[in-house]
């Protein structure tokens, strides 16, 4: 609410490093990446630009176009408010209480992120579709018709179920770091857990939400497949529809961004009540359910089931139809290796690109620092067509020699996906007191040895963590990888991909199978680090931190914080 | 290894069970077995050779798929590969043709040629040829190979493709190529009707696509694609033989008739064949491929007379003008047009109707001679505007 525009303007003079307001070799960095990343839009610019100004405002304002901004405007917000109302709770029961087997639920519950939203889609059509397996299945009962999972309901349905564990994650990240003396001290103030909870736990967790949420609304602006499959018009859909005429698609695709930006703007409303939060948190107390947790699992159950049960069942249905072999003549390991390949690649990149662009804007707040941090967000929103084909255009005239090669494909997932690895990054850092490494300058380490020794080991975590969020979603992308791979060079997407569109699913369920067992391996690795603490915005190392740290008694914190400490 | 490619499984009916338990048994007994289930195949009119050909795609108890006579077909007809110019060194093709259709077709090649590097890039059709497009001179591809003949007009209409000698365009059907000789048709498919037979038969559907509007029996029960680029090109030919006010009625028409849309056209003849709709707008071989997957579907087609309805539209090639290797390209695409590539679209999963007139189409299939096609210059299609057709689909409300 404080209007945060304000504080962020204000070079923050009490960072603990108040003889720099912006390093130079840091902003140029930080301003290298935000650049590079944001390059491909001027295709976007270039193109629009090419249009007549006339045509263009009517094309933008014909009714049909208007109808697809309100179409995806209530799309992406009912996705973000339904993933929010689902994985707060959510992160609170496996964090925070004695709901059994929490370490189970929280793999289970994290676990729809490995799935393709596009695969899911299909899944459910198979599933509930008209005709589905389900029906197929309740026909004996005499259930003649189900409910259309077509349109609206079926695709927010879909990209909710495959995103909400963007919010899970972050929220049960900060929940695991929160300070459980601040809700104790609540609760001496009389307050009843319930309002101990919305007046304590709610603000601690909300910057984290808010990061969460912002992923899943970015994601559910650009999803393609999705809309597709479920037959819901929205921007990607019919950019994909208008893709002859590349202006057409150029011009819908800025409108994309503006709404990216708008997007962008509540975030950074809402975050300005973050907290740059002390340590603690290290007393584990977990709060009795009662009667209470036995319909908490269950909840948990349904879930799980329709979130990944029902997919995994549908491929090894198609997996066992198809035939013992399927597709498996024309499937190579080869194609598990170079999506691992170029994922890790990816990931790497773009948790070091991360490190400059976050650090920045985490300790120096002013609108350099912001707008660069910001910019790197964009890249997410723009659909993959869009990217792929600005890259193509640059790639093939003006760099012909790394055209088609590796490191343009993973240049244009850093693109896509850097503001994951930077929320993470980002996250991790706001939990580290600047103090230390101004200690550590103190005692005579440059800039960059104080970094290294002292911030880097505490926020790792928090970077490997948004490295390997990188990776699934790089394992998972579909269009910038059918433009920008070099020819020849097939992946486990692009596999299910074209079974998918040829009508072979026997055939893509071998490839899709073995997409969402690697990257469950890799969400397992993610979750289990720091044994079981991890995904971690902020989530690791906090015995490192002074125990003297509380939110809100240092001159650092922003005055914000205030709102949310007692 | 044992692979059994049945190309569009279905996951719907309750016979694949039974049907693959047979396909099993088959892959261990081979060709003769083959034969067998063709035998018994019962429902699936034609002959062997249509049961033969789905499971021949790429099926390993037959390494012979390409350019060897199989059951109850004879040596295909036409110009072999051996006696055509030698493929050799490096060539790149863009191809909007997916690899479970073609791929064995270029393993072929790729054996017959060992000194050939042959590299080619699957994708979308129209997602390549935007590609092209947008690497301007700069493209590495040599080849653009597609499903879609307008796609082939589009990059013509903007001089990204150059023209070939005319031995090889000789060599396919005429009318079915660029007048300036840029791009040669290289297999067809023609626009069908496919229909229910449990609830419909044949005479209860018109001859006339315009007709189609107003048959009410069809009410909320036909569906069509429209996204789907042959839909485009049909909704295309309706523009230019009727006109546009006649094909927007004709559209609103189909809007009012209730009519379900999908993501793709055999998407589209499942639902026919499931009885979740009654008909469809697809092309032929959807149909072929549904019936192939499931011999004992109630599903069978209907071509209209002499209008958009009828249409027959080409997969072709051309070579991109910035190819380095142009007359290799040209090469490779008169390969295409060889008797055992074309047997191999004649029979291969998408059951095509071959360009070269020694070679037929298989049995269900009404010879090319039968068809009633539309009295249109194919070329004309090929040049027309699909954006045209786009904005007006758009403005009904279609899209």
């Amino acid at each position: 609410m404080a209007i945060e525009a304000g504080t962020h303007a204000e070079p923050d003079a009490g960072d603990g490093s108040g003889d720099e307001k912006l390093p130079l070799g840091l902003t140029l960095l930080a301003g290298a990446v935000a650049a590079l990343v944001v390059l491909p839009l001027a295709w976007l610019v270039v193109t629009a630009a090419g249009i007549d100004p006339e045509s263009a405002l009517a094309t933008l304002l014909r009714p049909r176009t208007l109808q697809i901004v309100v179409n995806s405007v209530v799309m992406v917000t009912l996705v973000t408010v339904i993933s929010v109302v689902i994985a707060v709770p959510l992160a609170y029961l496996t964090t925070r209480t004695d709901l059994p087997f929490p370490r189970f639920w929280t793999v289970a519950v994290s676990m729809p992120l490995v799935i393709p939203s596009y695969i899911g889609a299909f899944a459910f059509v198979s599933a509930f579709g008209p005709n589905g397996e389900l029906q197929s299945l309740l026909a004996p009962v005499g259930v003649e018709s189900l409910p259309s999972v077509y349109g609206l309901e079926g695709t927010v349905l879909v990209i909710t179920l495959y995103t909400y564990p963007y919010v899970y994650l972050s929220a049960r990240a900060s929940l695991k770091t929160m300070d459980e003396r601040l809700i104790d001290a609540a609760r001496t103030l009389n307050h009843s857990p319930r309002e101990a909870f919305r007046r304590v736990v709610l603000p601690q967790v909300t910057p984290a939400v808010t990061a969460g949420s912002l992923l899943v609304a970015l994601y559910a602006l650009s999803d393609f497949g999705t809309p597709a499959i479920m037959r819901y018009d929205v921007f990607t859909r019919v950019i994909f529809v208008n893709r002859f005429e590349l202006d057409f698609a150029a011009l819908l695709s800025l409108q994309l961004v503006a709404a990216t930006l708008f997007i962008l703007a509540i975030e950074s409303r809402v975050r300005g009540r973050e907290v740059q939060s002390g340590g603690g948190g290290r007393r584990e107390v977990r709060h009795s359910l009662g009667w209470v947790k036995w319909l908490a699992t269950a909840a948990c159950g349904a879930l799980v089931t329709l979130a990944l049960v029902v997919p995994i069942g549908i491929l090894g249905l198609w997996l066992v139809r198809a035939g013992p072999t399927g597709d498996s003549g024309r499937f190579s390991i080869v194609y598990v290796l170079n999506s691992v390949g170029v994922s890790a690649a990816a990931a790497l990149v773009a948790a070091l690109a991360s490190i400059p662009v976050a650090y920045l804007a985490v300790r120096h707040r002013g609108r350099v620092a912001a707008v660069f941090e910001r910019a790197t967000y964009v890249g997410y929103a723009v659909p993959g067509v869009v990217i792929g084909l600005a890259l193509v255009f640059f790639g093939a005239r003006y760099t012909p020699a790394v055209y088609q090669t590796l490191p343009l494909l993973v240049f244009a997932y850093v693109v896509r996906f850097l503001p994951i690895a930077v929320g993470s990054t980002r996250a991790s850092l706001l939990g580290v007191d600047p103090d230390l490494q101004a200690a550590a300058r103190v005692l005579g380490r440059s800039a960059t040895g104080a970094f290294r020794s002292v911030t880097l080991p505490l926020v790792a975590p928090g970077i490997l963590a948004g490295a390997a969020l990188v990776f699934l979603t790089t394992m998972k992308e579909l269009p910038a990888t059918l433009m920008l791979r070099p020819t020849g060079f097939e992946t486990l997407v692009i596999r299910v991909w074209r079974a998918e569109s040829a009508g072979y699913v026997g055939a893509a369920a071998v490839p899709a199978l073995i997409l969402v067992l690697v990257s469950a391996l890799s969400m397992v690795v993610l979750l289990s680090q720091e044994g079981g603490d991890a995904v971690s915005p902020g989530a690791g190392e906090t015995g490192a931190r002074s125990d003297s740290q509380q939110t809100g008694d240092t001159a650092d914190t922003p005055p914000q914080s205030g709102e949310s400490g007692p | 290894m044992t692979e059994d490619t049945t190309p569009p499984t279905d996951r719907r009916t309750d016979t694949t069970t039974s049907r693959l338990s047979r396909r099993r048994v088959l892959a261990t007994t081979g060709l003769a077995g083959a034969t067998a289930l063709a035998g018994c195949g019962g429902l699936f009119g034609g002959g062997d050779d249509n049961q033969e050909g789905d499971d021949g795609d790429d099926d390993e108890a037959d390494p012979d798929v390409v350019g060897y006579a199989r059951e109850g077909r004879g040596l295909p007809g036409g110009t072999p590969v051996s006696e055509m110019p030698e493929l050799s060194g490096q060539l790149t093709v863009y191809s909007g043709r997916g690899e479970f259709l073609i791929g064995t077709l270029m393993d072929f090649f790729r054996e017959e040629y060992p000194d050939f590097d042959l590299q080619i890039r699957y994708g979308g059709a129209a997602d390549l040829a935007n590609q092209i497009r947008t690497e301007g001179q700069a493209s590495p591809a040599d080849v653009f190979f597609t499903v879609n003949a307008g796609i082939l007009g589009l990059l013509a209409n903007d001089d990204r493709l150059q023209s070939m000698p005319d031995d090889v365009l000789g060599l396919g059907r005429e009318g079915y190529q660029d007048p300036d000789g840029t791009w040669i048709g290289t297999s067809g498919r023609v626009r069908t009707i496919p229909y229910n037979t449990d609830e419909l038969s044949e005479g209860d559907l018109p001859d006339d696509i315009m007709a189609l509007p107003e048959q009410d029996a069809l009410q909320n029960n036909i569906g069509w694609a429209p996204t789907y680029g042959s839909n485009q090109g049909f909704v295309t030919v309706m523009r230019l033989i009727e006109g546009e006010e006649a094909t927007r009625e004709w559209l609103r028409g189909m809007l009012d008739l209730g009519v379900q849309e999908y993501s793709d056209e055999f998407r589209v003849a499942q639902a026919v064949a499931d009885g979740e709709i009654l008909a469809g707008l697809t092309n032929h071989y959807y149909v072929v491929r549904v019936l192939d997957g499931r011999p004992d579907a109630p599903l069978d087609m209907t071509f209209t007379e002499n209008d958009a309805g009828s249409f027959f539209n080409v997969a072709g090639a051309g070579v991109v003008d910035s190819s380095d290797s142009p007359d290799m390209a040209a090469n490779f695409i008169r390969h295409l047009l060889s008797a055992e590539a074309q047997d191999y679209f004649a029979r291969s999963a998408t059951f095509e109707y071959p360009m070269i007139p020694e070679v037929d189409p298989i049995d269900r299939l009404p010879g090319f001679d039968e068809l009633n096609p539309p009295d249109l210059d194919f070329a004309e299609f090929a040049r027309a505007d699909i954006n045209e057709t786009i904005t007006l689909m758009e403005e009904e409300g279609v899209l």
